[in-house]
């Protein structure tokens, strides 16, 4: 590709030019290639099969067009919107309360001193993502058991706030089920999240802590006005790439999940695996396929009116 | 230069890499042979089968499998066992990627037979079964399980043995210290739980810290249903059945379904009824069973009831269970429908694969002990010898240590000898080996059974029974464990379409019957 350049006594680049960029750089277009070649097979080309959404197929007899009875169905059945609403209150305030801590932890990790205190602290607290969730789900269903084993509410009968034999049944709550969601979900991810937070953090200069300093900036100040501002990018760009699978919000909830909390926990994910599964009938791929269709659309639309308010708010987006 | 020619060998690898789960042996197999054939029929080349873990894995000494099954047969034979838990995943996928990808057999469960048969997937194999010579022989002991199978006239799966189903197993020890005698009638079964629940059954000095009984979720997630809870569903069903007269209709709809809730919920909230019923895998009850948090456990029949009984004991307890009959208000135990082996449509010799496979299953011999047991010397064994703390004399069949579960013993292959239809030539050889209250149990839950209700797909079926069974699921929850009344939960269940729905599933149902007829 060429560009032309207005400016007067710019050179024009030329193919040829191109031709011996790539081949100077030969070598890293070759270790590109598999991945370019592998995102369009499973990627792009996959993207072709958007038309099943407009038929009906079991995956045995050849897909039947149907038109856009699949998305009729789709958001005619009362179960698609409650899943359509939870999905997106779910995760986006997962996503805000994992940044959120995110950010914090990794502020107070940054003030530790001591280093190897510092890496063995954080290397405890990311060590709850590599759990799996099914992992993750058993062990906190023992932790806030209603039985007299339960941790929890072992502690709480013996500080009195709840009586022996009325003891909480969280996972089974409708009142406890969503705020358990989350803390459980902090508490597995939040570690990861400062990973990234604390290279930012690393890289902001000395300088300006030395400056601020000098100018009889206290601690909290230097945090308002040097920290918080430099990881602010930082914390957008996280923000804005993960509302992007905002939509895909399905493992942690379905390991959690119970027939009591449906109305609170039924995510897309789960409402169509159940759909699929309880129905008695062969998975419909066109109905699935259709279900991808507008989840992918709405998080698409999420990513592009984050990156809009960024720009407007902050001169810069990262699309 | 170093730099270059790292980076080609980085890039050729990720190449080698990405396309090294590519590319397989599509084409179809079983094509014709050119060895000897019995009859009409050819003998294939070679047999694809795809089933999940119910056949001895890898782990567990499948090549061996096939190594023996080869053998007895000359024909080589294909296996393909995705990992258990993704076996309808994986299957689906395959059917979708074309016919000339499909295996000759699969193993299907009633739910996924149907819909397969339905769309056409499996061949007819009701002539090859009416002239087969398993049927001559006369050692099936139970063709009614076969003639279950046939949809609209036609036979498109073969199963080897019975479905079984679960029976209701009660702590002698606990019965003993209550001084109770076993439950016959609902009065005293809910007598028994609450005896466990508010005396010292486990004998521990302390009141009230057990309960009655226990169970994975208030409703299951397949068919049968209520097998985890019969004594309080009875004769409720939540889901849809033929009456005897052949009218469908949708059984949480009915009175019955309503006085079962009720009998669940005011067992729950007088804690009869483990509190964390709504949140129990089947492992968390076990696991509370063999810790003697309660005493009634209603579980798999057969070899579970061995494997309870061992575990207890692992766990020092006392080890005594009685496998109760269903009591009066019951009936009768469900058995569940049991899976089958089908022939796909893809097949180019389904005739072949159908004697040589199927049927072969059932030979009463050599080809029956390797479904059965499995193979000597890999998984029993006939020599003098210890395993697991058990001495066997020479001469003595036994089953060998399993290999992924050291510690433990094997207990049969993918046919379950209390459960075979199909009678061995001679004597079982493994049937001294079977532990008496296995076999107890198996015989008390044969006879006091009768099959689950069929199941049969419509379109309405596949539209509206995901939400509808959601629906139903929510409101028994809701009314057991949140203290909502029946009355609202059943008002919501018209309100939010349930009552619509299942209308118009019982509908399409009753006019599929009808032309049917």
């Amino acid at each position: 590709m060429s560009k032309s350049k207005t400016a007067a006594g710019a050179p024009k680049k030329s193919w040829s030019d191109t031709k011996s960029k790539i081949y100077k750089y030969r070598g890293f277009y070759l270790m590109f290639l598999p991945v370019l070649i592998f995102t369009i097979l499973f990627h792009y080309l996959p993207m072709f099969g958007i038309g099943y959404a407009f038929t009906e197929y079991h995956g045995i007899n050849k897909p039947e067009f149907v038109g856009l009875e699949n998305f009729r169905k789709m958001f005619a059945a009362p179960g698609f919107w409650t899943a359509f609403w939870n999905t997106l209150k779910l995760s986006i305030v997962k996503l805000i309360l994992n940044t959120g801590a995110a950010v914090l932890i990794s502020l107070l990790l940054n003030e530790i001193k001591n280093t190897a205190f510092k890496k063995t602290t954080q290397t405890i607290i990311y060590l709850p993502h590599f759990m799996s969730w099914v992992v993750t789900a058993s062990v906190f269903t023992l932790i806030l058991s209603p039985s007299g084993e339960g941790l929890v509410n072992s502690l709480l009968v013996n500080l009195g706030v709840v009586q022996k034999g009325s003891e909480i049944y969280f996972m089974g709550s409708k009142k406890w089920w969503t705020p358990i969601f989350y803390i459980v979900n902090v508490w597995k991810d939040t570690g990861w999240g400062t990973i990234i937070f604390l290279a930012t953090l690393s890289s902001i200069s000395p300088e300006l802590y030395e400056a601020a300093t000098m100018d009889g900036a206290g601690r909290w100040n230097k945090m308002r006005y040097i920290t918080l501002p430099a990881l602010s990018n930082t914390i957008v760009t996280v923000l804005i790439l993960n509302l992007a699978k905002v939509m895909n919000l399905f493992e942690s909830v379905f390991v959690m999940q119970n027939d009591a909390v449906i109305k609170q926990s039924d995510v897309l994910q789960t409402y169509i695996y159940t759909q699929t599964f309880n129905s008695g009938a062969l998975p419909n791929y066109g109905y699935t396929t259709a279900v991808g269709i507008v989840k992918s659309l709405v998080g698409c639309v999420l990513v592009l009116v984050c990156n809009h308010l960024s720009k407007k708010t902050r001169g810069r987006g990262i699309v | 230069m170093k730099k270059r020619i790292a980076c080609m060998a980085l890039a050729g690898l990720m190449t080698v890499s990405m396309f090294a789960g590519c590319g397989s042996d599509s084409k179809s197999s079983s094509g014709n042979s050119g060895t000897s054939a019995e009859g009409d029929v050819e003998k294939p080349d070679k047999i694809k089968v795809m089933y999940d873990g119910t056949v001895f894995t890898k782990e567990n000494g499948q090549d061996q499998f096939k190594k023996r099954w080869e053998e007895l047969t000359g024909i080589k034979l294909e296996i393909t066992q995705p990992d258990h838990d993704a076996y309808y995943d994986v299957l689906g996928q395959t059917f979708a990627s074309g016919p000339d990808n499909w295996p000759d057999v699969v193993l299907l469960d009633p739910t996924y037979y149907a819909g397969y048969a339905k769309e056409g997937a499996l061949w007819d194999m009701s002539d090859a079964w009416e002239n087969s010579d398993l049927k001559a022989s006369g050692r099936i002991n139970n063709e009614e399980l076969i003639d279950n199978l046939y949809i609209d006239g036609k036979l498109y799966g073969f199963a080897t043995g019975r479905g079984n189903g679960c029976a209701t197993y009660v702590k002698q020890k606990w019965l003993d210290n209550c001084n109770l005698e076993v439950p016959t009638t609902y009065e005293e079964y809910i007598n028994m739980l609450k005896t466990f629940k508010e005396g010292d059954p486990d004998g521990n000095g302390v009141d009230g810290d057990t309960y009655g009984v226990s169970t994975a979720g208030l409703i299951g997630e397949e068919i049968p249903y209520v097998n985890y809870l019969p004594e309080f569903y009875q004769d409720a069903y939540p889901s849809f059945y033929q009456k005897e007269d052949g009218t469908w209709v949708d059984g949480f709809t009915e009175d019955s379904m309503k006085e079962a809730i009720e009998r669940i919920r005011d067992a729950y909230q007088a804690g009869y009824i483990d509190k964390e019923s709504l949140t129990n895998g089947t492992n968390d009850c076990r696991n509370k069973f063999y810790e003697d948090k309660f005493g009634v456990f209603t579980y798999w029949a057969g070899t579970w009831a061995t494997n309870l009984k061992t575990n207890l004991k692992a766990n020092n307890r006392d080890d005594q269970l009685v496998a109760i009959p269903p009591i009066k208000e019951t009936g009768k135990y469900l058995e569940r429908r049991p899976p089958v082996f089908a022939i796909t449509a893809a097949c180019k010799n389904p005739e072949g694969v159908f004697k040589y496979f199927i049927e072969n299953m059932l030979d009463g011999g050599d080809m029956q002990i390797l479904w059965t047991y499995g193979v000597e010397g890999t998984h029993w064994s006939t020599k003098a010898e210890t395993v697991c703390g058990n001495t066997y004399e020479e001469g003595q069949f036994h089953m060998l240590e399993s290999m992924e579960k050291p510690g433990t013993q094997y207990t049969k292959n993918n046919i379950d000898p209390m459960l075979s239809i199909g009678d061995f030539k001679e004597k079982d050889p493994g049937a001294d080996q079977i532990a008496p209250e296995a076999q107890d149990s198996q015989e008390m839950f044969n006879e006091n059974s009768k099959l689950a209700p069929n199941f049969v797909s419509t379109d309405e079926m596949g539209q509206y029974n995901g939400d509808l069974t959601t629906l139903k699921n929510t409101i028994i929850a809701n009314v057991v464990t949140q203290g909502s009344s029946i009355e609202d939960e059943y008002k919501r269940f018209k309100d939010e379409g349930g009552a619509d729905w299942s209308k118009q599933i019982v509908d399409s149902l009753n006019k599929l019957n009808k032309e049917s007829k």
